[in-house]
């Protein structure tokens, strides 16, 4: 009697643990989606693809560090106290990067990350449901925006390895060798060549943002002048001119927020702000003056980075009357007691914001005023200075309120070009490829100590009384790459490094 | 009377459960009243406090003072008497005799005392693997919060960190060294058989303990599977004992404080100001090769002699009298078929520091006894809620770091009385906020509620057959509120108030619940003893998170969300699960021949697809030599056993879901509005499987002298394989780490641990000494990647590599200062080095000492090369006492804070030794601090921040006085106890046990909150 009771309380006790099967041990994070099965709708790969563009705001909100300011254009306002960006930041500006710099590491990083998200949605994008349309639209994007990625790598660190499908194991990444950098040009073009033909020349107002055959056929022109291929740049560079752009009467305007994608606009990354969204941009708080609390960023004790400080050297470069220079840049503020402060620092990106941190400025990537001035040049390197090319240039040197140039050698046509792409293009970070592009090694090597000189006898900002280590502004031959970052080097023993690091 | 005191220290701690009781007159019917007296066999003493039972009944009574008893029985019944510390004994109760003299023999190290193990209980004797079991005797009148104290300084093998003074702060235990590179090395806590994860918390109270067992070797731990591998700690609440009626109270009050010998000595106003002054000076004097003019001086430092001010920021926010109260009274009800014990505590800790403090109550009511013959049942229920009051006090620019680099020559107040808001700033000082002001105005709270709850029923059946089921659950619930006014300067440099008030709120829910089901046989057949266990396990946790975060306050008085123009929200959840079959099997012959096995099959939610599934054997034995024929009956050895033992357990402790590659959002806009977007987060691994560990452990039990001198030795070698890394692959794979099995460490060492007592004339003495010596090795990592470096260029870099102990301090070592140009030129090139600065070794011979990690080297060991404890305690008449020392020898600390207080190019306040720094060749200072007149070359990681930590505390010292029997209070104690009273240390930071970044950053010292002395005075009283 005793003992039935006690097994029919056992039995019931077995039962619900049997009831407990195999299932309570599978668990997914119920609050992000699982990468298993997704990419396999419409919806998702369009959201894979908006993650992409998400993402290159990661490369973006940086990018200035190895375009603009590693050059004569812009430098740092020293902070005496706060040593800590000493091996990151100032490593660049002061050309003394090595292997273990981490920002370098970062350009790195965030372009390969991008990548893998671009390689997957491509690698998926056959399967899925998407409509032929969608899924056209979105190979042309994700190649476009791969080549965009592929050219910053081979500018700034050469041969690279060059991935195209997603790797499944840790592995597969260990075998992957860099490529030469022909190589690595070639996909680039074939990336381009595919997405000019996949992408359409212009969204509907609801996907502004996207980019286009536009886009892509620009970046063809410049991928083409960077090799030095002129008559392909031409081609790929007129076929733009014969689309719907053209030049904003007013330069400012180009920056407005309230004038997003305009007719000038070829391709800008999409910052909002005014919202807790997390799509904005900040670039004002990297480069308003250090000190300047409340100054130049309208919100009580706000400060900036102190970051990509205009240099005297470009502000010198302006000619008088230049209308650009007031929108592009300022030589320093007004304090809060009114008094005058000479630290300068970029205009294009501060605009009134109404949310302490968060701005809407899109940041442009390529202008149609690129698009002109690359012409220009490119024709002239075809076929010196003819008509065509002096009436691109002097349509830019018409709207900055200058006066037309003309009677210019083939190499002063040239100068006059590069200087132009300084300042119309001020601080849209194509100063250093620019450089690089028209120079040889040893003419940008000698142009650049020549600046360092300059700016370690005369420095745009006070140092505090701190004087330049021996090292700074020096800049080596074997600085035209960057390095492979330390990390990588490490981990992957048969990892080549650039020479010189 | 040599006892009596010992015992009544157990008493006082709540660490077991003896009670007097007021006497009621029982059933007295047709018993005869008997008397009788309970002394210790050993020295004839009187024993009060002994539990007398009429077995079988609920007639029963405790002893007086003077061990007398009266109780009614009959001739044919028999008295149970029972007592901790002694062996129970059963006395037939005899016609004709009413005066009875009973002698105890002492337990102390029986080995029929019954210690608690994995899902059970085991005799002592009976014991094969490597299991320490804290003897709660020899601890003290510790003035705590948390229970993992009690553990401090108790067993071999067994670290206890305190790292830091943070009141409530639990401690941090590491059992036979760190385990794990990438997972935890923290050891499983079970209470009442409950697994509660790898903290204890901050919520038991310590008063309701009544054992502790530390399982250490895989035998003991495997049963427990995926989370063995770091050693259990099983923790067993008081529950009441068969006859026992009483309630008792403690009352503990005291206050502590931060002693001067553990402060830093900074410069104060006047020396800052000279320091200044100095070195722009000495700029000028170098640079520009002349001498200065006073004018070249900024005002505010040309003449330092007339500062008006020398602010000691780390004195101004001491709280030297951090009151500390503790209550607790226990009810315990131990008649009847049903037992209970009822607790309620309070404890009251204020901080060392400024408006910091931690309190809790606490309720228990543990329930247990039979239903039926077959039936019994258990019900434990333990509810605390606990409040604290903290502040952001680690790190340089937290509080404590703040407070030594903060610019001395301003007030806290200004005249008017209002707060000097923001200090420093000028001239290159960095500036921040009034540390005081901080302290008092940011709101900081941290509430948590907590609750516990045990039950279980047992049936018993087929005579030898038990089968337990029982449920277990936690629900925890935490609420976190930081509020920064407006008033206060921002957390950075730099940045004078009044600033943007901003707001977080949290509130956080974690409920776990576990089942087990034990099916148990015990079986003595004549020579033969049998003991098996199966059981099924089952176990799930899930966590819940709100938030709230809100910016710009209108003003500072409404503190809430809404109150606020700008609000984010967030909300989140995760949980594990896990599934385990084992069974265990323990045979022992002639109580010589000891065996025992175990297996557990264990599935965990955490691991990948095709892993999810391990299993935990493992095996040991043991000879009791003493009981062989052969061995000659010598007085002097009374017990002898060696034994071995084998297993693997495993780790789990990695996050949730780590195996799966998911997605995050990513959105971006298109035509002006959000475009969702979705992009991959991690890389997936459906492979990913437990981190092993195999264990070896061989020991010898030795006791001699009748037990007066016990002694143990173990030796272990730990390996532990495929660990839970994060791996660094190539960021060409779109990710730069993912989780693998990969690598293997080794963790060897030995341990001892001594007991020893004895009397001398009227004193007892009593002594506890334990040895740990562990050697931690990484054997491998993965071939093309088998160094990880953490850590950082300006604090220090932990490296752990194949062949090295883990996570060795590394960074660049400093051979001296460089004097003159002539010096620096003739070292390898250190680009930018001037005379003043450090002079680092060219270790890759490059002739380049670079600006990175290329010629860093091993610049110290974290890991100490033993470890030593000592208790010693005694009592003679009605004093007693009890001291515990702590210390650990041969190890270094980066004292990375100093990176600060000899940053010495003048935007912060440094140390007093500062005023021997470089000048000059002529005046080169004392050869560790650099020169003022730049910034490079000194404040990288490097070996001029290294110290030897090695030390002894003296944790505690506890004196007690037993006042005489009266009749207003029959049983009373009185106790004074100092709290971490002194430290024997070279270290110059306040806590050579800092430990600050945990896991495998150790050994690295930014400053922390520091550990106070306490004082307290106390009573006991029970009725």
């Amino acid at each position: 009697m005793k003992n039935t009771k006690i097994y029919s309380i056992l039995a019931g006790i077995m039962l619900i643990m049997s009831s407990c099967g195999e299932d309570f041990l599978n668990k997914t994070d119920p609050t992000v989606l699982v990468a298993e099965g997704f990419y396999s709708n419409e919806k998702e790969i369009e959201q894979a693809v908006a993650g992409v563009y998400g993402m290159l705001r990661n490369h973006f909100n940086s990018e200035w560090q190895f375009n603009e300011y590693i050059s004569d254009n812009t430098t740092l306002h020293f902070n005496v106290g706060n040593r800590g960006n000493g091996p990151a930041l100032e490593a660049i500006e002061f050309w003394q990067y090595n292997a273990a710099t981490p920002n370098v590491a970062n350009l790195y990083n965030t372009i390969y990350s991008i990548m893998v998200n671009i390689n997957t949605t491509l690698k998926r994008l056959p399967d899925s449901n998407a409509s032929d349309e969608v899924k056209r639209r979105a190979e042309g994007e994700m190649k476009m925006i791969r080549a965009y990625l592929y050219f910053q790598l081979v500018q700034h660190f050469g041969d690279v390895i060059i991935v195209t499908e997603p790797v499944t194991t840790p592995s597969e990444a260990f075998l992957l060798e860099r490529q030469p950098v022909e190589t690595v040009y070639a996909q680039i073009i074939s990336d381009l060549d595919q997405a000019i033909t996949a992408l359409p020349p212009s969204h509907p107002a609801n996907q502004l943002g996207r980019v286009t055959k536009g886009a892509a056929l620009s970046l063809m022109g410049k991928v083409r002048l960077t090799r030095k291929e002129y008559s392909q740049a031409i081609t790929a560079l007129n076929q733009v001119t014969a689309l719907n752009y053209e030049l904003l009467n007013n330069y400012a305007d180009i920056f407005l927020p309230a004038n997003k994608n305009h007719r000038e606009s070829i391709w800008d990354i999409q910052y909002q702000g005014d919202n807790l969204f997390g799509v904005h941009s900040s670039f004002i708080y990297t480069f308003a003056p250090r000190e300047s609390g409340g100054a130049v960023i309208n919100f009580p004790g706000q400060e900036g980075g102190g970051w990509n400080t205009p240099t005297k050297d470009i502000i010198e470069a302006y000619e008088a009357g230049d209308l650009r220079k007031d929108a592009s840049l300022k030589e320093g503020y007004f304090d809060l007691q009114g008094n005058w402060v000479p630290v300068p620092f970029i205009n294009k990106y501060n605009h009134p914001h109404s949310i302490r941190g968060i701005t809407n400025d899109n940041w442009p990537v390529i202008r149609y005023a690129d698009v002109l001035l690359m012409l220009a040049e490119a024709i002239n390197e075809e076929s010196g200075p003819t008509g065509d090319a002096y009436n691109h240039l002097n349509k830019i040197r018409e709207r900055a309120g200058l006066d037309p140039v003309s009677g210019l050698s083939k190499d002063a046509f040239r100068t006059a070009v590069l200087n132009e792409r300084r300042l119309e293009l001020a601080f849209e970070n194509h100063r250093w490829l620019d450089l690089k592009r028209t120079m040889t090694v040893p003419e940008l090597v000698s142009f650049l100590n020549a600046y360092g000189l300059r700016e370690r006898a005369d420095p745009t900002t006070s140092r505090g009384g701190i004087p330049f280590s021996n090292d700074d502004f020096i800049f080596e031959a074997y600085q035209v790459l960057f390095p492979m970052p330390e990390v990588q080097m490490r981990i992957n023993s048969s990892l080549r490094q650039n020479p010189g690091y | 009377m040599k006892k009596i005191y010992e015992q009544r220290i157990r008493r006082l701690l709540g660490l077991c459960c003896m009670f007097l009781l007021t006497v009621t007159p029982l059933l007295a019917q047709q018993a005869g009243q008997i008397t009788g007296k309970i002394v210790s066999e050993e020295d004839s003493e009187p024993i009060p406090g002994v539990s007398i039972l009429v077995t079988g009944t609920n007639r029963g009574t405790v002893t007086n003072m003077d061990g007398d008893f009266t109780i009614q029985a009959s001739s044919g019944e028999t008295l149970t008497i029972s007592f901790i510390g002694f062996q129970t004994k059963v006395v037939p109760v005899t016609a004709g005799q009413t005066v009875y003299q009973i002698p105890l023999v002492s337990s102390i190290g029986d080995l029929g005392e019954v210690v608690v193990v994995g899902y059970g209980s085991q005799r002592r004797a009976d014991i094969t693997s490597a299991v320490s079991v804290i003897n709660m005797e020899n601890i003290g009148d510790v003035p705590t919060t948390n229970a993992t104290r009690l553990i401090q300084g108790q067993a071999a093998g067994v670290q206890v960190r305190q790292r830091s003074g943070r009141p409530g702060e639990e401690m941090e235990i590491t059992i036979r060294g760190l385990g794990s590179l990438g997972a935890g090395s923290q050891p499983l806590f079970v209470v009442d058989g409950f697994p509660i994860g790898t903290s204890l918390g901050q919520n038991l109270n310590p008063a309701d303990i009544e054992s502790i067992t530390v399982l250490k070797d895989a035998a003991s731990t495997a049963i427990y599977g995926a989370r063995g591998s770091n050693g259990v700690i099983l923790i067993t609440t008081k529950s009441a004992k068969e006859g026992q009626v009483g309630i008792d109270f403690v009352v503990n009050q005291g206050f502590a404080n931060i002693p001067d010998s553990r402060r830093t000595k900074m410069m104060n106003g006047v020396e800052f100001a000279q320091f200044k002054k100095d070195s722009f000076e000495d700029r000028i004097r170098y640079f520009d090769q002349r001498e200065p003019s006073l004018e070249e001086v900024p005002l505010e430092f040309r003449f330092p002699e007339q500062t008006q001010h020398n602010t000691d920021w780390f004195q101004e926010i001491m709280n030297q009298n951090a009151r500390f109260s503790n209550y607790n009274a226990t009810l315990t009800a131990g008649k009847g078929d049903i037992r209970s014990l009822v607790s309620v505590g309070y404890i009251n800790q204020e901080g060392a520091v400024l408006n910091t403090n931690f309190d809790r109550f606490n309720v228990r009511a543990n329930l247990d006894g039979k239903v039926t013959e077959w039936l019994s049942m258990g019900w434990n229920i333990a509810a605390s809620h606990s409040r604290e009051n903290y502040a952001s006090t680690d790190g340089r620019d937290a509080l404590i770091g703040r407070a030594l680099w903060a610019d001395p020559r301003y007030p806290v107040y200004n005249e008017d009385g209002s707060y000097n808001s923001y200090i420093g700033g000028t001239n290159g000082v960095f500036g921040t906020a009034n540390i005081v002001q901080e302290l008092n105005e940011m709101e900081r709270t941290l509430n948590t509620n907590n609750i516990l709850s045990n039950g279980y029923l047992e049936f018993s059946f087929l005579k030898d057959f038990k089968f337990r089921t029982s449920v277990n659950a936690t629900l925890i619930g935490t609420e976190q509120k930081e509020y920064r006014p407006s008033t206060l300067a921002g957390t950075g440099f730099n940045q004078p108030p009044p600033r943007e008030a901003s707001l977080i709120q949290r509130a956080d829910n974690v409920i776990n619940i576990a089942a087990d089901q034990l099916l148990s046989y015990s079986k003595v057949l004549g020579n033969h003893r049998i003991d098996g266990l199966l059981g099924y396990s089952a176990q799930e946790e899930t966590f819940k998170r709100l938030q709230g975060n809100a910016n710009e306050f209108p003003n500072d008085v409404t503190r809430y969300l809404n109150s606020a123009i700008r609000q984010v929200s967030s909300s989140g959840e995760n949980s594990w699960s896990l599934m385990a079959y084992f069974a265990r099997a323990n045979y022992s012959f002639m109580d010589r021949y000891l065996f025992s096995a175990s297996m557990r099959r264990e599935g965990s939610s955490r691991f990948g697809a095709n892993n999810k599934w391990g299993n935990f054997p493992a095996f040991s034995a043991g000879w009791r030599i003493s009981e062989e024929s052969f061995m000659p009956q010598t007085t002097w050895i009374t017990d002898l056993k060696v034994r071995g033992s084998y297993g693997i357990t495993g780790n789990n402790a990695i996050g949730n879901y780590s195996s799966l590659s998911n997605m995050a959002i990513s959105n971006y806009v298109l035509g002006g509005n959000i475009a969702n977007g979705q992009r991959l987060a991690n890389f997936a691994n459906a492979n990913l499987g437990w981190e092993q560990s195999e264990q070896t452990d061989i020991g010898l039990d030795l006791a001699m002298f009748d037990n007066r001198l016990i002694f143990t030795a173990e030796y272990y070698n730990r390996l532990t394989n495929n660990m839970l890394l994060s791996v660094e692959m190539p960021i060409v794979s779109g990710f730069g780490s993912s989780l693998d099995n990969v690598g293997q460490v080794r963790n060897r060492g030995v341990e001892l641990a001594l007991d020893y007592r004895t009397r001398i004339s009227q004193v007892n003495l009593r002594s506890n000494l334990n040895f740990t010596l562990n050697r931690n090795k990484v054997l491998e990592i993965r071939g093309d990647n088998d160094e990880i470096w953490a850590g950082g260029f300006y604090s220090v870099y932990n490296v752990s590599k194949a062949g090295r102990p883990m996570a060795m301090l590394h960074g660049f070592k400093m051979m001296g200062i460089f004097n003159t140009e002539e010096e620096i030129l003739a070292w390898p090139t250190q680009d930018g080095a001037i005379p003043g600065t450090y002079k680092y070794f060219d270790a890759n011979g490059d002739g380049v000492i670079s600006y990175d990690q290329q010629d860093m080297v091993e610049i110290g060991n974290p890991h100490p090369d033993y470890i030593i404890n000592m208790t010693i305690g005694g009592d003679y008449r009605k004093f007693d006492f009890n001291v515990l020392f702590t210390g650990a020898f041969n190890y270094d600390v980066m004292r990375n804070i100093e990176a600060t207080t000899m940053n010495m190019d003048g935007v912060f306040n440094i140390l007093h030794s500062g005023i021997n720094r470089w000048r000059s060749a002529e005046n080169p200072g004392d050869g560790v601090g650099a020169t003022t007149n730049t910034w490079k070359w000194q404040r990288e990681s490097n070996s001029r921040y290294i110290y030897d930590a090695s030390h002894v505390w003296l944790r505690n010292v506890s004196l007690g006085y037993a006042i005489p029997n009266n009749p207003v209070i029959p049983n009373a104690r009185l106790f004074v106890s100092a709290e971490n009273l002194f430290l024997i240390t070279s270290y110059p930071g306040s806590n050579p046990e800092v430990n600050q970044r945990g896991g495998i950053n150790i050994g690295v010292d930014d400053e922390r909150y520091p550990v106070p002395r306490t004082f307290t005075l106390g009573a006991t009283i029970k009725f």
